[in-house]
């Protein structure tokens, strides 16, 4: 629609952004910038955007200019004489009606783009059908024989079941097997293939979340009771950044998630290594330890780690969960913060990623776990939760009748040995 | 039974012998002082309590605000915990809007709208003085739960059986100033005490019940006002030359009525929900949480032009006065406000462009919503209009309205933007949309209701505020503002979301926000200054003349103060901008013949308003205690229930009364020279 320099030129004309003349292209792309489309979707809501920009420039211009001029040429004067100003008319109604006609016809050119994306953006579009379904870039059966999906779904996009709870997201991809049936989801951390276009399904168990990719799409709620989709394609590997968008309660701001752009291939390795089962920790070691506080201390009552535990469903998977970049509702970083940042200088490009850091992550595994649920004693005093309000160690916010009212205390020997196991989960 | 003919006129109140009411109680004509505003059914002095609470309320949402601000200076900050931190942008958004610019507003209508329209009083004073009760009790229960969280956090409640079995302990409510179910509601299945599970604690009762003690107040007042402006016209005063200001109060007045009954019914269900485990919102049970939001937003979008248009009337005044020019296109002016109020009902969705309603709904408001930008924007081209070709004189109402404009021209940009539902699925919740109402409410509202302040202040109280001081909280309020929410319209593009207590560094939003935290603190110094102004004016500022300004309309043609009686005779109008036409034109005021020795009625005081609007405030307590489980509290709002309907049935059984008054004699403008002001 227009292109990449001139849109950029408008917003660094805008007088609403007067503010930001010294910015550079670096601040309009960073982690969660909407101004920097890395897919179909966020371009045409971007385009949207800088067509009303536009439009809105002329319009200040137009408008403040006229203001301005008023206020300046009309303003009193010691020369004025002392004659009141006595109008017989009040307006004039060609200048009225020429306005009114002027203004309506200025948003029809907003509207007319605006309907286009509004139909657009709401589900897969047919032309991306042949590309983006499964059968076109997604073996049916692997080179082991398997099947990778059943037969009736292989007309279909990839669907991904995206559901949001008070403060994490989990994601369930139904054709592949990626379930809560199947005992395998994926908290937190989605994946998506490059290039390709994704129906995401939209569901919620407890309050309204709102899923925000702001790079790949704008966002849609995530209504209890009620089933939302949207679609998204990203035409760039990397990590991107999204964020629970409608307030849902204490840790509102703690809900984050990731999304890891793969290669088709590379996506279809990550499918397989999801469905494998936990490595068994070796005996007599901390981590086997850590495996029977696991059970002792209830974790394995919420939590399904393939494999050893199958019985929860509440709490994240975490049968990979020392292979993820990002802990507790993507709020604990598990890389290097300033190798990070570095990288992200160094290539200029906010998507790239360093690997997980295993000694951050242990750290990371130690306060989540000791923190969680003190904020919710009797005493009810404030606390440092990493995230306020979490039902972990917390069982009377489950509203169900017969579960203790009582919080897990861990010493810190515990809290070692449950890290160190936590980190053979990869 | 008591009338006013029982008494011979008098030339003060004080001079009455004691009169009983129908009840055999003695009336409180006479009373002085804090008694004689307890009491009191005069618009001026209610308006005048009006505005005192709503600047209180401003300062207190500006302290929350500032904390908001403190906690969001620096990334992953711990100035509050996230709980507080939501409870405060909670208060902050229910204080601003029901405790801040609505009560400003109905302070300019109860001052405004009798003088302007020639009128004694309003058509129903008790129950102006119930509004304005009621108001109080409501503001009281919001801002009480306050006194409860610090109580709690305190650990004053620890002993207690009640507060050990609280799973949930907020007790400010936490849900922003919208409350979406199910969030503010129940989950999952009410057990034998029909008591279903929460997600939130007793703060939301408090809420609930304030809210909805508010909602009673507004409706009140907007009855009387619709009543008065309806049927106490002067002579001559018809409707298309009544001021601006006053047409936006009738406006604003329908609005009202229209829009507060969805909430009223939203409020009932929500507390039915909690309390008695209704399932209107429960999704567990079937209910809708999609309905909370429909019902919310046709309230809550009307609710943005019942703040607004108020404030576009006090513009449309302010402008053709230091102008000296009639206001241009004055019928498409009023035409305009009544169609932003026709078209307020029908864009609520636009609110709810991401809950996934559907690519048709979805077009449809967003039609709707960029066709509210051409009254909108006529309004603009209306107060441009009205400055081109006059003399634009400075002083500090007119910088404020010259400001309103501007900001709410860059408000009303941002807000076209919105109505591109694609790119708003970028926006919603994410601070550009905070830039935007802010540049709408504060710019826009806030600059408006200032600009009023400062224009009738000299009328209200016969004293003239300190230009220089009013200049630089002026220049303050402008300057922190525009640092402050500014560069929001950035951070909302580059991702941050609002309603959120921190954020991780590393996400490039660090360095505006820093900025935005110092605009925050300039502005909230500005409007400290601004309003400090104002306060020693009222009491110690230089006195003044009656028509300071140049006025145009007919408040300007009476003393300041204003006389309890307001018009010594009642005016006859021939022309719009009557004063102004007084002054230099042929369209002169004739007065008739009453007044004068023979006394002009005066309603009665009474006790009664302010007892109803006291059982509001048990009721309000009540509720969330009942809520709390805290044993007994069920009493209070049945005690509660019993003040109120004691208040009105008393009330209601009193008479009428009122008693004759002596007006002076003579030309009802001798004291008024029509000399321009010293600015």
């Amino acid at each position: 629609m227009f292109s990449r320099l001139s849109t950029q030129v408008a917003v660094f004309a805008a007088p609403l952004f007067l503010l930001l003349s010294g910015c550079s292209r670096d601040d309009l792309t960073v982690r969660q910038s909407t101004l920097d489309p890395k897919g179909p979707v966020a371009q045409m809501q971007y385009d949207v955007f800088m067509d009303t920009v536009w439009l809105v420039l002329v319009l200040f211009a137009l408008v403040g200019g006229m203001l301005v001029y008023a206020v300046i040429r009309f303003r009193a004067r010691s020369t004025d004489s002392d004659q009141p100003i006595v109008e017989e008319g009040h307006g004039n109604p060609l200048i009225e009606i020429g306005l009114i006609t002027a203004s309506i016809g200025s948003l029809v050119f907003i509207a007319i783009p605006t309907l286009s994306a509004i139909w657009y953006t709401d589900d897969v579009p047919e032309e991306s059908v042949p590309t983006s379904k499964l059968a076109a870039w997604y073996p049916r059966v692997g080179a082991d024989g398997k099947e990778n999906y059943p037969k009736v779904v292989e007309e279909q996009v990839l669907q991904i079941d995206v559901i949001g709870k008070q403060w994490w997201f989990r994601f369930e991809y139904p054709q592949l097997g990626l379930t809560s049936d199947a005992k395998h989801t994926v908290p937190n951390e989605l994946v998506i293939p490059k290039g390709k276009a994704v129906r995401i399904n939209l569901r919620s168990e407890d309050v309204i979340h709102s899923f925000w990719l702001p790079k790949v799409a704008g966002k849609v709620d995530l209504m209890p009771g009620r089933k939302n989709h949207m679609w998204i394609q990203a035409n760039e590997t990397g990590h991107y950044y999204g964020q629970c968008a409608e307030f849902c309660g204490d840790s509102h701001a703690y809900m984050l998630f990731r999304c890891e752009v793969l290669e088709p291939e590379a996506f279809a390795a990550w499918v397989k290594a999801q469905k494998a089962p936990a490595v068994e920790p070796t005996a007599g070691s901390k981590a086997a330890k850590g495996k029977e506080i696991f059970a002792a201390k209830t974790c394995a009552m919420c939590h399904n780690v393939g494999g050893q535990f199958g019985a929860g469903v509440f709490g994240p998977d975490l049968t990979h969960v020392a292979s993820r970049k990002s802990l507790a509702g993507a709020w604990l970083d598990n890389r290097n913060s300033q190798a990070q940042l570095a990288l992200e200088k160094q290539t200029k490009n906010t998507e790239s990623s360093v690997a997980v850091d295993p000694v951050k992550l242990k750290a990371n595994l130690i306060k989540w776990i000791g923190s969680s649920g003190t904020s919710h004693g009797q005493d009810g005093k404030a606390s440092k939760d990493v995230k306020p309000g979490n039902r972990m160690h917390y069982y009377a916010m489950f509203g169900v009748a017969g579960l203790n009212v009582t919080k897990q205390q861990f010493t810190a020997e515990e809290l070692d040995c449950l890290a160190e196991y936590l980190l053979t989960l990869k | 039974m008591s009338h006013d003919s029982h008494h011979a006129p008098v030339a003060d109140k004080l001079d009455l012998p004691p009169e009983r009411s129908d009840l055999g109680l003695i009336r409180p004509d006479r009373t002085r002082g804090f008694f004689d505003w307890l009491t009191t059914v005069d618009h001026k002095k209610i308006g005048i309590m009006y505005g005192g609470f709503a600047m209180l309320f401003f300062l207190i949402g500006g302290v929350e605000a500032l904390a908001i601000r403190t906690q969001l200076a620096r990334p992953e900050n711990d100035f509050v915990t996230a709980r507080m931190y939501n409870q405060l942008f909670t208060m902050h958004g229910t204080t601003m809007i029901f405790l801040g610019v609505m009560p400003l507003s109905a302070a300019f209508f109860n001052f405004l709208v009798p003088l302007q329209i020639g009128a004694r009083d309003v058509a129903f004073p008790r129950l102006n003085a119930f509004s304005l009760w009621t108001f109080v009790a409501g503001a009281f229960v919001l801002n009480g739960s306050w006194l409860f969280e610090f109580a709690h956090l305190a650990g004053w409640f620890d002993n207690f059986a009640w507060h050990q079995a609280l799973v949930y302990t907020d007790f400010a409510p936490a849900n922003g100033w919208f409350s979406y179910a199910p969030l503010s509601g129940t989950f999952g299945q009410a057990n034998a005490a029909l008591q279903a599970p929460r997600f939130t604690g007793v703060g939301t009762d408090f809420w609930i019940i304030g809210i909805q003690i508010l909602g009673i107040a507004s409706l009140a007042a907007s009855f009387n006002f619709i009543c008065t402006i309806i049927n106490m016209r002067a002579k001559g005063m018809t409707m298309m030359r009544l001021p601006v200001f006053t047409w936006m109060a009738l406006i604003t007045s329908i609005l009202i009525i229209l829009a507060f009954p969805a909430i009223t019914v939203a409020l009932i269900e929500l507390m039915f929900d909690r309390q008695f485990g209704a399932n209107f919102f429960n999704p567990s049970a079937g209910g809708q949480p999609v309905l909370w939001q429909h019902l919310f937003w046709i309230f809550g979008h009307p609710e943005v032009y019942i703040l607004v248009l108020p404030a576009m009337g006090i513009v449309s005044e302010v402008l053709p006065t230091f102008s000296g020019k009639s206001l241009f296109g004055y019928p498409i002016i009023v035409f305009s406000g009544a169609v932003i109020g026709f078209l307020g009902f029908a864009v609520w969705s636009h609110h709810m462009f991401t809950t996934g309603l559907g690519p048709v709904p979805t077009a449809a408001f967003a039609l709707l919503t960029m066709a509210i930008a051409v009254p909108t924007g006529v309004k603009i081209f209306n107060w441009l209009g009205t400055i081109w070709g006059g003399r634009v004189r400075f002083t500090p109402p007119m910088v404020l309205a010259l400001g309103f404009i501007w900001m709410f021209m860059c408000g009303g940009f941002s807000g076209v933007m919105h109505s591109a539902a694609p790119a708003d699925s970028q926006q919603q919740d994410s601070y550009f949309v905070i830039a935007h109402f802010h540049y709408v409410l504060l710019g826009g509202v806030l600059l408006g209701l200032m600009a009023g302040l400062y224009f009738w202040f000299p009328k209200i109280f016969g004293r003239m505020p300190h230009a220089g001081l009013a200049y630089l909280a002026t220049g303050m309020v402008i300057l922190g503002f525009n640092l402050a929410f500014g560069p929001m319209h950035y951070l909302g593009l580059v991702g941050q979301p609002r309603r959120t207590h921190t954020y991780h560094a590393g996400n490039g939003w660090e360095t505006w926000n820093f900025v935005a935290t110092i605009g925050a603190f300039i502005l909230g110094f500005g409007v400290l200054l601004a309003f400090a102004n104002l306060v020693y004016t009222a009491f110690k500022g230089k006195k003044c003349e009656s028509d300071p300004w140049d006025g145009r309309t007919l408040e300007w043609s009476l003393p300041s103060p204003v006389p309890e009686y307001n018009f010594a005779r009642s005016p006859i109008v021939a022309t719009r901008d009557v004063f102004f036409e007084e002054k230099y034109g042929v369209h002169k005021i004739s007065y008739e013949a009453d007044g004068g020795d023979a006394g002009v009625h005066m309603p009665s005081q009474s006790w009664f308003p302010l007892l109803a609007g006291f059982g509001f405030l048990i009721i309000g307590f009540g509720m969330p205690l009942m809520s709390m489980g805290m044993p007994g509290a069920g009493w209070v709002v049945i005690s509660g229930l019993g003040v109120m309907f004691l208040g009105i049935w008393l009330w209601a059984l009193e008479g009428p009364g009122g008693y004759m008054l002596k007006t002076p004699t003579g030309a009802p403008n001798a004291a008024v020279a029509a000399t321009r002001s010293a600015y």
